[in-house]
């Protein structure tokens, strides 16, 4: 294992990738957090331009087959992406956290069982699991957010048991459980503050994965749903202009790829730190 | 403690988890019948002239829907272990028949899709590795960064307009040898990322190890020891990632599958959840399943061969 | 009820000249043509399904027992003479000479009497069984199929000549494995569902379509259908020449059209019409005048110029334009217009305002030029205090889902959007006669009138329907938007040559040729 070298790297100065990541990452939440005041235009409102126009200085990123203002559409479009990567991470991290707790300290039978499961689940690329439920939930923004969320569980069970039953072995807790202290308030009081800021970390790398779930399913039509400006969802409707007008198929693309890109390079650089099983996952 | 003994056990220990797992994926695909918000019968029900009371009772009474949940799942395990897994909603097919039909078209372009991944992903990673530091490693690694990032399905969208359309070099659509070659090229893409972080960090590994500094010690050639001292053990690391590899890009499969009109299950599986096929759908996340864990088995298997520390545990 | 009596005769020698002459000249040798369509058909037996992707290519493989020409005129199919007794309840059909199937048996009056039998039989569970109309019976009499009624239903000759009424051969259904096995111009060859359709010409055939010039064998000898549902990769394969015709995207279709390498063929004759709907049986919309509302603030130029690329007409009636007794002019006249100030007004007095709209759902199927139409759609609505999510599904889920929906009296209320294609405007009895169509049916009234129009013919049932439209209308049942909507665009290389488009979007490739 190398992780200290890596971590050597980390105590020198932040590597040019994290800053470029950082500075990605921020860029894309400010502009989306504010993107009601930044779009120049309303993003549903048609015929704010001519139709399929090629970006100008009027619309910069050029407008969609109902003239709708596309740099509005992506801009509230970002909001929206980042909106169901965020509920889908926070609640993933927190069921897929709990499973792994609960894995960790509830006795071995309760180890047993939980951790074949999550190994199980954790043998799915996370984006067939939410193109599975999504599938029986059926499309929409809400189903859709919670596959995602769900397809995100067993990689943070998997995670949050690694750093778990790493803490396990050490002798505090050892001499926590002998002074008779519960499991509950053992993993509240004392494992939690420990693993807790490695797992914020790992929040980061399913943080990507999810917007390219959420992305793929509107691409099959089976996420968000229009007019909602969500970027796989332009992606989708603009497709079959790629020829005419390849603006509406190049600028959403571009934007799902920073993003998962800025995502993925702060992660790639913390992953080494935390991951128990140091195995590529984006 | 011969190692005699321990292979065969070994071997048996990960089928029986690999059995293990199967069924496991089995009772979770017979669930999720029940995620279904309301009556999936009549979610799914053909056309409304045959939706007539006693069809969807007889519907109902082919899913075992009017039984209780963990019959139903026992149901469902039993027949799927007999090796049936339904017929489709719509036209009354065999499930495991349309799977197994398709299934090979699925494999055909994984492996291409694979070999291509590794093809340009290991000398990627090696390249990364060796430079460690160095820009050519960010610049390597960068770019492995930016092809996860990259929308698969997007991906394939331009690659068909540039190859097939500005370039006309290959053939977009269908199912035959020379059309394999833009998806496959479009996964390769995609993946080979993930197989040049794997190659560099396992190869960063080996060369951190004592007998690779020994062997420098002793003067021997740098492109000696990279290339026969550092690279076999590394790629034997790199074997037990391959099956995660494979997993992943089977899941990246389905969609790309769609874009390119591949007839493998991928798109069989989408159209069904399309159309709300559930007997589809569930058979399809079976095969899926199974495919996958049956490669990792072989995929573990192999490297417990491949590698002498193990054969020793 | 006048005496309906038609002989029609193809005169073999006339057939056999035209043969000899011109055409032979053009057909290369051995051709093959492959064709890229955006859905696969669910079936190839056209008692197992309704949609027109599927019987596109049953109606290759099955020839018809009437056909019809351009003017709707009668004219022969595998019957060579048919006729209606007085009281319009027995029909004969005298099935032609020396007619084969594909496997070699022979197609005479016993066959065409199984296969009718199979039609109408409750265990076929065919979608369709309502359009074969109230047969009570069926006999041979030599070469003569005779049909007997339980009453008049005029459209049935109309209806034999369309293509979900493919007669297929016994040998087909004989086994419990259904087999694809007709007399049409193509032979069964191979299918792999979702990927490929492999057909073959039959070198026996014998042409019967007026729409069509070839009088035997198709001139292509191999045709390919693949299916390429991204329509990008669809466009791609024509343009690379990997396919020689394909369904177009509409975003594509006005560049094609401009450009000498390609042809764009657009059905004249699809039948098609495109329509919104109500959940009338839910409030607010059980009242008219709000559902008449929702008709005035439909932009349905806005649909056909933005949403459909300008590539189709608006239409006023309930049926589509060209079919037997539609009067586009009058149906205006009925319907509602394009207004949506006095719409906003009507909403408003009932009491839905800008902060307090009414809330529903626009349920539909995804198509493409369908969901650009919606989406707009929604816009129109907000303009006039009504905020409608949009709610959509494939084809076929769409219209399960509508089944169960319009059962419904309470909840959210919906308009909702569907097409219809024929070649009689009898589909309204199809459509909203109870139960009707994912459970459509309206009422008593509608339904006696839709039983009444089915027993008179001419000018009487003209007047009928208008009767009929003109309810649907004028209380707001539905709202005719658009024909055509699905399918009916296809586009090929410049060297494709005769390729035609007939009625309800059957493809026909009878006279098609490729240039080298």
């Amino acid at each position: 294992m190398s992780t200290t070298t890596e971590i050597s790297i980390w105590t020198r100065r932040p590597p040019f990738s994290v800053v470029l990541g950082l500075a990605l990452a921020i860029f894309i939440i400010a502009t989306s957090l504010l993107s009601h005041y930044l779009a120049p235009f309303d993003p549903t409102r048609m015929a704010a331009g001519p139709r399929l126009a090629a970006p100008s200085a009027a619309h910069l990123f050029g407008t969609d087959e109902f003239g709708r203002d596309l740099l509005s559409r992506l801009l509230v479009g970002g909001r929206l992406s980042l909106g169901i990567g965020t509920t889908a991470v926070v609640s993933g991290l927190v069921i897929g956290g709990l499973m792994g707790l609960i894995a960790a300290f509830a006795g071995r039978f309760v180890e047993a069982v939980l951790l074949r499961l999550i190994d199980v689940l954790y043998s799915f690329p996370d984006t067939l699991i939410a193109l599975a439920l999504v599938a029986f939930l059926g499309p929409g923004i809400e189903n859709a957010t919670l596959a995602i969320a769900i397809s995100l569980v067993p990689f943070y069970a998997r995670v949050t048991y690694g750093l778990a039953a790493a803490e396990r072995a050490k002798p505090y807790i050892e001499a926590a459980r002998l002074a008779g202290i519960r499991s509950g308030r053992l993993v509240r009081v004392h494992v939690m503050p420990n693993i807790g800021q490695s797992l914020i970390v790992m929040g980061t790398l399913g943080f990507s994965s999810a917007i390219l779930s959420a992305a793929g399913l509107s691409f099959l039509g089976l996420g968000v749903q229009p007019p909602s400006p969500e970027w796989g969802a332009i992606l989708a409707s603009g497709r079959n202009y790629i020829n005419k007008a390849p603006w509406i198929l190049i600028f959403p693309g571009v934007a799902i790829c920073l993003t998962v890109l800025s995502f993925n390079l702060i992660g790639d650089s913390l992953r080494d730190l935390v991951d128990p099983r140091r195995k590529g996952r984006s | 403690m011969a190692g005699r003994v321990v292979m065969p056990f070994l071997i048996l220990k990960r089928v029986l988890v690999a059995c293990s797992t199967v069924i496991a994926v089995i009772v979770l695909s017979g669930m999720l019948i029940h995620v279904v918000p309301g009556d999936p019968v009549t979610a799914m029900m053909a056309q409304s002239v045959s939706a007539t009371p006693e069809a969807m009772a007889e519907m109902r009474a082919r899913l075992g829907l009017d039984l209780p949940v963990w019959q139903q799942v026992m149901l469902y395990l039993t027949k799927v272990l007999q090796g049936d897994l339904g017929t489709t909603i719509r036209g009354n097919e065999s499930v495991l028949m349309l799977l197994l039909q398709r299934l090979p078209n699925t494999f055909a372009l994984a492996v291409s899709g694979l070999a291509l991944a590794l093809a340009i992903g290991i000398p990627l990673g090696f390249m990364a590795a060796v430079n460690r530091g160095r820009i050519a490693d960010t610049a390597v690694m960068f770019i492995a960064v930016l092809g996860v990032s990259i929308p698969a399905f997007w991906l394939g969208l331009i690659m068909i307009q540039l190859f097939a359309l500005k370039l006309n070099w290959l053939p977009v659509a269908g199912s035959s040898w020379r059309n394999i070659l833009l998806p496959a090229l479009t996964l390769g893409l995609t993946y080979c990322a993930l197989v040049a972080r794997m190659t560099r960090s396992a190869l960063v590994d080996v060369l951190e190890e004592d007998y690779i500094r020994t062997a420098r010690a002793k003067g021997l050639r740098e492109h000696e020891v990279l290339f026969v001292h550092a690279l076999r053990p590394a790629l034997i690391s790199i074997v037990t990632v391959v099956g995660l590899v494979f997993a992943y890009l089977l899941g990246g499969q389905v969609i790309i599958e769609n874009v390119f009109s591949w007839n493998g299950i991928g798109r069989l599986a989408v159209q069904a959840m399309l159309e709300r096929d559930y007997p589809m759908i569930q058979g399809f996340i079976v095969v899926f399943a199974t495919s996958v864990v049956i490669v990792s088995m072989l995929i573990d298997i192999l490297y417990s061969f491949l590698d002498p520390r193990m054969r020793q545990k | 009820m006048t005496k309906h009596h038609l002989r029609k005769v193809v005169s073999a020698l006339l057939a056999a000249a035209a043969f000899g002459t011109g055409l032979s000249l053009s057909v290369a040798a051995a051709t093959d043509l492959t064709v890229a369509r955006a859905v696969d058909a669910d079936s190839l037996d056209p008692d197992k399904t309704s949609t027109t992707q599927s019987l596109q290519m049953t109606n290759l493989i099955f020839d018809t027992m009437l056909t019809m020409d351009k003017d709707g005129s009668l004219h022969p199919g595998l019957a060579s003479e048919w006729s209606m007794s007085e009281d319009g309840k027995t029909y004969s059909f005298t099935i032609g000479d020396g007619l084969k199937c594909h496997d070699g048996s022979t197609f005479d009056a016993a066959a065409a009497k199984a296969r009718v039998d199979r039609a109408i039989d409750p265990a076929t569970i065919n979608p369709d069984r309502s359009l074969w109309g109230p047969i009570t019976g069926t006999s041979v009499e030599g070469k003569v199929l005779k049909v007997s009624l339980s009453e008049p239903y005029s459209p049935f000759f109309s209806f034999l000549t369309g293509i979900q009424a493919g007669f297929i051969c016994p040998s087909s259904f004989a086994t419990a494995d259904f087999r694809p096995i007709g007399t049409g111009p193509f032979k069964f060859v191979s299918w792999t569902r979702n990927d490929t359709l492999q057909l073959q010409a039959n070198a026996d055939y014998k042409n019967f379509n007026p729409l069509v010039e070839n009088p035997g064998k198709p001139h292509v000898d191999k045709l390919t259908f693949k299916v390429i549902p991204e329509a990008v990769a669809r466009m791609a394969s024509l343009r690379s020449g990997e396919a020689d015709l394909v369904e177009p995207s509409l975003e594509e279709t006005a560049e094609l059209k401009s450009d000498g390498a390609f042809k764009v063929y657009a059905a004249e004759l699809s039948g098609q019409q495109v329509l919104a709907a109500f959940s009338w049986k839910v409030k607010p919309f059980d009242n008219p005048e709000i559902r008449k509302a929702i008709g005035m603030a439909m932009n349905r130029d806005a649909y056909a110029n933005i949403a459909f690329e300008g590539l189709v007409h608006t239409s006023n009636c309930p049926v589509a334009p060209n079919l037997f007794s539609t009067d586009e002019e009058l149906c205006a006249t009925w319907g509602a217009k394009y207004d949506p100030d006095g719409a906003k007004a009507i909403l408003e007095k009932a009491g839905y305002t800008a902060d307090e709209p009414l809330k529903i759902k626009l349920v539909a199927h995804k198509l493409s030029g369908w969901d650009q139409m919606h989406q707009i759609m929604q816009q129109d609505l907000a303009a006039i205090n009504v905020q409608a999510e949009i709610e959509t599904r494939e084809v076929a889920s769409h219209f399960d889902h509508m089944t169960s929906e319009n059962k419904r009296t309470d909840g959210m209320p919906y308009v909702w959007t569907m097409g219809m294609s024929g070649v009689d405007p009898d589909y309204l009895n199809f459509l909203w006669k109870r139960p009707g169509f994912v459970n459509m049916g309206l009422n008593e009234q509608v339904d006696t009138m839709l039983d009444e129009q089915r027993r008179l013919s001419g000018d009487a049932r003209a007047a009928k329907i208008h009767d009929i439209e003109k309810y649907l209308m004028e209380n707001a049942y539905t709202v005719p938007l658009l024909s055509p909507g699905w399918n009916w665009l296809m586009a090929s290389s410049a060297k494709v040559e005769g390729f035609k488009l007939g009625f309800m979007v059957s493809l026909l490739f009878n006279d098609v040729t490729l240039k080298q």
